[in-house]
């Protein structure tokens, strides 16, 4: 017997209100794409905060190293059990992600521009299989059960020569299964 | 002061259980072998096998060379503990108080036998006496102040006598160990620490004792201040048993009563996780348990066991599980039914099975299931990112650890999975003792709070320019040659654009007091037009004249 609210993680705060059901399906692949700058990182951090906030483990992989620590608590992580694996070689990216999603709750994934289809297909499959969520940033090329694009924010607090940035809203795109009607709903973080 | 303490210790008692079990086995050379990181490596041997060269940590296939028609088992904790069960009875007969550390090691306080046997050498002597009655002749007992003195006393005794170390002279006597000695069963905290110690010129208990507790503490952690404790022989670890916090303990009814180990065991092993749940959620660890069952005919029957550091549920089970099988095992009672109580044998099935957390810290270091969080979770996650850690190397997984400092990138430091959590730089220049970390203001000059999803190592070069398309500039006096209009940098979408909204030049003195590292550097945060009418809000750093993307606001 499985409870429903073990097969799906709720999101709290304002990115919840835009995902079907406050929550994120277990065991899906959750596909975050936008520009630099438009709050794609952003929206994945709030669902690792969402994994830590009910308890549980999350991890992010990076191509490169440059995922901000400072931001990651901002938004509601807890930092001593969300692991960064930095500076993953491309070709052993589909390993570590396959290991991670073996015993942690939500893992957020820099996607290789050239990610091999079978490989995003056996990690769709493992993922499933151990009731996982793959956050995958990036270009995903196989399918996904919700694709959040992030569309840009508005800052408010900074203008020409004064001032900090104090506010934002930001927009995010939400696509998939009943969120179809939903659209450009903005994203208001206070700063 | 530490309470003054007896360790009976029984060198090599795989290979005693081993014997015991297989009489055969009694003249032969034989080695018990047990499946660490190295794979197979001896952890006991007999004499005869150590007169051949053979010692603990040798390799199964060199033990062999060494040592032609050397017969080797494989450990097996369940069998030495079902062994033990015997020689726990026969100390029973001396202090009820007693406990089992692991099989082959038991300690109890040393108050009440001795005083009525005359002293600690004619207690001594006495339970050597009974322990030799059943026929364990190399037992030893070291007797002094704390647990861990008389543990190493045990270690200096010779077979089949005691060493006292008088009261008060513990200190003196723990000096001249080395520091590999704080080291655990289990490899692992206290194992870094010590080589840590060497490397710094402490090889010595002694040596390590002599630093002040404030600095241990402040450079060691939590870990540390108990092995200098420790090391000092101010041993908390044998406090008397109080009355067991009622909310901690855990029964479970056996109904049908439990005939076999294995029934009992598997409830057992959901009453072991229920303890450590409930002690995980109350932010404490338990060092110490107390193990009681009661049967059908109404017999109580109770055994404390005690581990180095923190239990984990699985160790909780495997120790709990050990217990059963003295208990429900009928030869473990075998021919020496006249020594020790008989009644400490399960007639019956059991009934009712009791887990008493009997001596709780607060959890400091491995904090696993924190804010209720399932103790399974945190095992399978730890799990993972080990197997991570050995496909890319060590420092390839880390964690974030807040730390003072002024820009994003400074302010938090990167830790290596599995090293402490300690920030390299006080979260607050002068922190205020207790201070929730909530109230500690940030340096003064950081850069305020929303703090950038993205920041670059190494930042990409980039160009801030001027309207008229002249490089921006920041003085020595932190002021610019003119208002930045224009950022370009490839990371950018569009390569960049125009200022839409700026703030700065927040100059900035970066490591002042080194004479090759420091640099001055200026800070602008921009709003930089991107395509579509959106707005990209970055961090640009200015050192020397090269400005470079610090961070974007992703």
């Amino acid at each position: 017997m499985v409870l429903a609210g073990e097969r799906v993680l709720a999101v709290p705060g304002p990115l919840g209100e835009l995902l079907p059901g406050g929550a994120v399906q277990r065991g899906t692949v959750v596909a975050v794409d936008g520009d630099p700058g438009a709050g794609a990182t952003s929206v994945a951090l709030q669902l690792a905060a969402a994994a830590t906030a009910a308890g549980e483990w999350a991890a992010a992989i990076e191509l490169d190293a440059s995922l901000g620590g400072l931001a990651a608590g901002e938004t509601g992580v807890a930092l001593e059990r969300f692991a960064v694996v930095r500076r993953v070689p491309p070709a052993r990216w589909a390993a570590v992600t396959a290991a991670l999603l073996d015993g942690i709750s939500v893992v957020l994934a820099e996607v290789p521009a050239y990610a091999r289809v079978g490989d995003t297909r056996r990690l769709l499959a493992r993922a499933r299989e151990r009731g996982a969520v793959l956050v995958a940033m990036g270009p995903w090329p196989a399918e996904a059960a919700l694709r959040l694009r992030a569309d840009g924010s508005v800052w408010r607090g900074l203008d020409p020569g004064a001032g900090v940035l104090a506010e934002r809203d930001q927009r995010v795109h939400v696509d998939g299964r009943g969120a179809a009607a939903r659209d450009h709903v903005a994203l208001v973080e206070a700063g | 002061m530490a309470e003054r303490t007896a360790c009976l210790w029984c060198p090599d008692w795989p290979v005693v259980a081993l014997r015991a079990r297989d009489p055969a086995l009694c003249d032969a050379a034989v080695a018990v072998v047990a499946r660490g990181e190295r794979g197979l490596v001896v952890i006991a041997a007999s004499t005869e096998a150590a007169a051949e060269g053979v010692t603990s940590g040798l390799r199964r296939r060199e033990a062999e060379a060494r040592c032609p028609g050397l017969a080797v088992a494989e450990a097996d904790p369940q069998v030495e503990a079902r062994a033990f069960e015997r020689v726990a009875r026969a100390v029973e007969t001396f202090t009820p108080r007693f406990v089992l550390e692991e099989p082959g090691r038991i300690s109890f306080p040393t108050r009440g036998p001795s005083r009525y046997f005359g002293g600690d050498t004619a207690m001594a002597i006495r339970c050597l006496d009974a322990v030799h009655h059943i026929g364990i002749t190399d037992a030893r007992i070291g007797v002094a102040d704390g647990g861990f003195a008389a543990k190493l006393a045990a270690r200096v005794a010779e077979p089949g006598a005691a060493y006292v170390v008088p009261p008060g002279e513990s200190p003196g006597f723990l000096a001249p160990w080395p520091v590999a000695v704080l080291e655990d069963p289990e490899p692992g905290e206290a194992a870094e620490l010590a080589d840590l110690l060497v490397r710094l010129g402490l090889p010595t208990l002694g040596a390590f004792a002599a630093l002040p507790d404030g600095a241990v503490l402040g450079r060691f952690g939590s870990a540390g201040a108990r092995a200098h404790r420790l090391a000092r022989g101010d041993d908390e670890a044998t406090a008397p048993p109080g009355p067991p916090p009622p909310e901690l303990i855990e029964t479970a009814e056996l109904d049908p009563p439990a005939v076999h180990v294995e029934t009992a065991a598997f409830a057992a092993k959901a009453l072991a996780e229920r303890v450590m749940a409930r002690l995980g959620a109350l932010g404490l660890a338990c060092t110490r348990v107390m193990i009681e069952a009661e049967t059908e005919r109404g017999e109580r029957l109770t055994r404390c066991w005690r581990h180095e550091g923190a239990l984990t549920p699985a160790a909780l089970a495997a120790r709990v599980r050990w217990q059963l099988e003295g208990w429900l095992t009928a030869d473990a009672g075998g021919a020496d039914a006249d020594v020790g109580s008989v009644d400490e044998l399960a007639t019956s099935g059991l009934v009712l099975l009791r887990l008493v957390p009997d001596e709780v810290l607060p959890a400091t270091g491995r904090q696993l299931g924190f804010w209720g969080g399932d103790p399974a979770a945190a095992d399978r996650a730890a799990r993972v990112l080990a197997r991570v850690q050995g496909m890319l190397g060590h420092p390839a997984v880390v964690t974030a650890v807040p730390q003072g400092g002024r820009t994003p990138g400074e302010r938090v430091r990167w830790v290596p999975w599995g090293d402490p959590r300690e920030p390299a730089r006080p979260l607050e220049a002068v922190a205020a003792p207790g201070a929730n970390i909530r109230e500690i203001p940030p340096w003064p000059g950081a850069i305020p709070a929303p703090a950038p999803a993205r920041v670059f190592d190494p930042p990409p070069p980039a160009e801030l320019l001027d309207a008229a398309g002249e490089v921006v500039t920041v003085s020595g006096r932190g002021d610019p040659s003119a208002p930045p209009a224009r950022l370009r940098c490839a990371a950018l979408p569009d390569r960049g654009g125009e200022i839409a909204a700026w703030a700065g030049p927040w100059a900035h003195d970066a490591r002042w007091w080194d004479r090759r590292a420091r640099a001055r550097r200026a800070y602008w945060q921009v709003l930089v037009a991107a395509p579509d009418g959106e707005r990209v809000a970055c961090l640009v750093a200015v050192t020397a004249g090269h400005a470079a993307l610090e961070a974007i606001y992703d």
